[in-house]
């Protein structure tokens, strides 16, 4: 440490004093810099939740939000929703779904990534502008369009399912109701999530490819291998952050959905529900609006969320010790 | 100089955004003077028939309180439990409200509404009001609206398939079932639409069988689903579905709007049922058949009519009002039998006066007819404890079990279910 200090002391003498003048100044620049991001997500992200866990405890209902004082009810409302056979079933929902989107949005994003990498110039641009008006799309305008893709009367969907011949799709396509039962309302639900979400996963992982020297892959193929094994061999490990922050990001996105779902099935078909939907139909549901048991809901939600990325963290720093 | 600037600019956003919570409360100023302006809520997005209706009722307000100003706020159906919400918990809300009659009995137990009670004795035609109507606006001995407009639901068909079938518009469940099942054969598409989301249609069948959803005995509700009389009800509902297949799958878990609506005006299912507000919306989706379709009140089992659920809307003196005489003042120049009638018409609905219903304007309206026979026949409303709305809204719980009977689950169980929700649901 001496070694490497010592060539600075016998720089010029404009810069002895520096040293002395900045510890008597007190950094404050750079904190007032960060101050309206910081009072920004003070108000926005950080009270809500602080309000949300409160209200978790608390008995609240309109009555309440006028200003009558909230009944402390303890771990009640914990309690009559994990003691809910109800909340285990959307719990079921939310965890299987989550596990097939993330899964199926990585698989898509990869792949098209890897596509538009491979494309001349026009048509990767043509092609990644494609992909991102997708990404661009609001979640209600997306949902209302697929559950028109997917509905019962001029669904298009459901004409060209019925124009296939019967042997290969079987028959009855003509009126089928996706959204009866939870398994075809998933499958509605996972397609559109995923519709939406590979094209970050595409762009992100366009640009780390952007990042990884051609001679790797020229090397490699001197050496006899084929595309699978310069992917597993070279791309994913030297991009394994990015795949990593991708997962991250992807699981957070995936256990929340709730726009979709609420658009396409909605509060009639309890039988679908997941957690979010859970929640609001008990938070905002009916006019009793019963804001401490949905904050309850939520917050089991946020939970289960900060565990899964908690552990995926924790697996990210021991890789980086391990190398 | 560059971070005092940054400083500067930091604080002056603070105040900024910790000034937008406490914007002071407007000045109360003249106690029972007439007011300079009173804020009326309407539901809807305000159509030009609606608005000139309005400005027609202010003419006519303005003639008794000249200085005062009637501010329209239109609020979109589907937003308006949210504004109502807020406004209870800020203290902003309307003088004069319209508000959904399945709403009524929520927002009198969260103190949104004024007790009119006294008010109501001192207006001459609240005594025409439709008692059944006006007792879904009172609790505890008190009134805190008044029934405005309804509506009621009944089968729309196609008169012309009808004609050349040689069916006459069915007066008991068989014969909703035959006249189905005939459409079914020859027409090529599925006779009746039956969803599943449709709570208020669907009782429409309990009551006609005897039953009811839940009844109130010595202060406490039980559910009654499981009751011989609404079993049966509910098991033939479902079994349009599922046993007689006259009903399509396609509308289990959704409401008449999410396909019955569009799919009976395109010619695509035979008869739908739903209220006569429903006419406006089926001929924006096929005007040129609109000549074809009729209506027949829902039938009872064996014959007669089925009591109908009435929709519609009250009208309400918010609580918080400065102006309270003056508000409801507002409110009967717009309830008037007159002015309620006028607006029923343009909306298709029916007004709550007992006389005007009886009256021969509506007995000799094709499309009308039929719905204020049903009004008059027996309107019923759902029980009258806010927790219907965690029933109905919330937990949606006729829906739920009727769309699993549908889909083959056992209604014993299924509606021992429901009865369970509605013992917890309707006494908390």
């Amino acid at each position: 440490m001496l070694d490497t200090a010592q060539p600075v002391r016998r720089t010029p003498g404009r810069d002895t004093a520096r040293p002395a003048r900045r510890r008597r100044r007190p950094r404050s620049g750079p904190y007032l810099l960060i101050l309206p991001a910081l009072v920004v997500i003070g108000v926005l992200l950080i009270w809500p939740v602080v309000q949300i866990s409160r209200m978790s405890f608390e008995k609240v209902g309109v009555r309440q939000l006028r200003g009558e004082p909230a009944e402390n009810v303890g771990l009640a409302n914990y309690r009559q929703i994990l003691g809910d056979g109800f909340f285990w079933t959307t719990f079921r929902h939310t965890v299987l779904f989550a596990v097939v989107a993330v899964a199926a949005t990585l698989l898509v994003g990869t792949l098209v990534g890897l596509l538009i990498n491979r494309l001349g110039r026009r048509m990767s641009a043509f092609v990644a502008g494609g992909v991102l008006i997708a990404w661009a799309t609001p979640p209600i305008t997306a949902a209302i369009i697929f559950s028109w893709l997917f509905g019962t009367t001029g669904g298009l969907v459901n004409w060209f399912l019925d124009l296939l011949p019967n042997a290969l799709v079987g028959s009855g396509w003509a009126s089928y109701n996706w959204f009866a039962t939870p398994l075809p309302t998933y499958t509605v639900l996972t397609i559109c999530v995923v519709w939406m979400s590979f094209p970050f996963v595409a762009v992100s992982v366009l640009a780390g490819l952007r990042t990884v020297p051609r001679e790797l892959y020229e090397a490699a193929r001197v050496d006899g291998s084929n595309a699978w094994h310069g992917f597993w061999r070279i791309t994913f490990p030297l991009l394994r952050p990015i795949f990593g922050v991708l997962l991250a990001l992807s699981v957070i996105w995936d256990f929340r959905v709730f726009t979709q779902l609420f658009v396409m099935s909605g509060l009639a078909n309890r039988d679908a529900f997941n957690l979010s939907l859970y929640g609001y139909s008990e938070a905002f549901g009916s006019l009793n609006a019963r804001y401490g048991l949905g904050s309850a809901i939520a917050v089991v939600l946020t939970l289960i969320v900060l565990i899964v990325t908690a552990m995926y963290a924790r697996m990210v720093i021991r890789q980086e010790g391990a190398a | 100089m560059r971070f005092t600037k940054a400083a500067a600019t930091a604080a002056v956003l603070t105040v900024a955004v910790a000034g937008c919570g406490g914007n002071g409360k407007k000045d109360d100023s003249a106690g029972g003077k007439d007011p300079a302006k009173i804020v009326v809520w309407q539901m809807g997005d305000g159509s030009p028939e609606q608005t000139k209706f309005l400005d027609g009722v202010k003419a006519e307000f303005q003639q008794k309180h000249p200085k005062t100003d009637v501010e329209v706020q239109y609020i979109p159906w589907p937003q308006a439990t949210q504004k109502f919400q807020t406004a209870i918990a800020g203290g902003s809300g309307p003088d004069v409200t319209e508000v959904g009659n399945t709403d009524v009995q929520s927002w009198i137990e969260q103190g949104a509404f004024a007790d009119i009670s006294d008010k109501l004795k001192g207006w001459a035609e609240g005594k025409d009001l439709n008692k059944g109507a006006l007792a879904n606006d009172q609790a505890d001995g008190k009134t805190y609206a008044a029934p405005w407009y309804g509506g009621v639901r009944a089968v729309w068909y196609h008169k012309d398939w009808f004609q050349s079938l040689g069916l006459q518009p069915p007066t008991s469940w068989a014969g909703l079932v035959e006249a189905a099942k005939k459409i079914q054969d020859k027409k090529g598409v599925p006779g009746i639409a039956a969803p599943s989301d449709w709570t208020n249609g669907i009782l429409s069948f309990v009551w006609a069988n005897g039953g009811d959803v839940a009844a109130k005995q010595g202060g406490k509700w039980t559910g009654t689903l499981d009751q011989p009389q609404a079993k049966e009800a509910v098991e033939f509902y479902a079994g349009l579905v599922n046993k007689d297949k006259v009903a399509p799958d396609k509308y289990v878990g959704k409401n008449e709007l999410q396909g019955p609506q569009q799919d009976f005006a395109l010619g695509k299912v035979g008869m739908y049922m739903d209220g006569s507000w429903a006419l406006p919306q089926l001929e924006k989706i096929n005007a040129k058949d609109s000549k074809n379709w009729g209506v027949f009140p829902i039938p009872g089992k064996d014959g007669g009519l089925a009591p109908v659920f009435s929709g519609g809307s009250d009208l309400a003196v918010w609580k918080d009002s400065k102006y309270k005489d003056v508000a409801f003042d507002y409110l009967t120049t717009l309830d008037s039998k007159k002015n309620a009638q006028a607006f029923a018409s343009t909306l298709k609905f029916l007004p709550q006066f007992t006389d005007v219903l009886q009256s021969a304007t509506y007995k000799n309206d094709p499309i009308m007819g039929p719905f204020a026979q049903a009004a008059a026949s027996g309107v019923k409303f759902t029980p009258t404890s806010k927790g219907w709305a965690d029933y109905e809204g919330a937990k949606k719980v006729l829906p739920n079990a009727v769309k699993a009977i549908m889909q083959g689950k056992s209604p014993d169980d299924e509606l021992k279910k429901a009865d369970e929700q509605a013992g917890s649901l309707l006494n908390q």
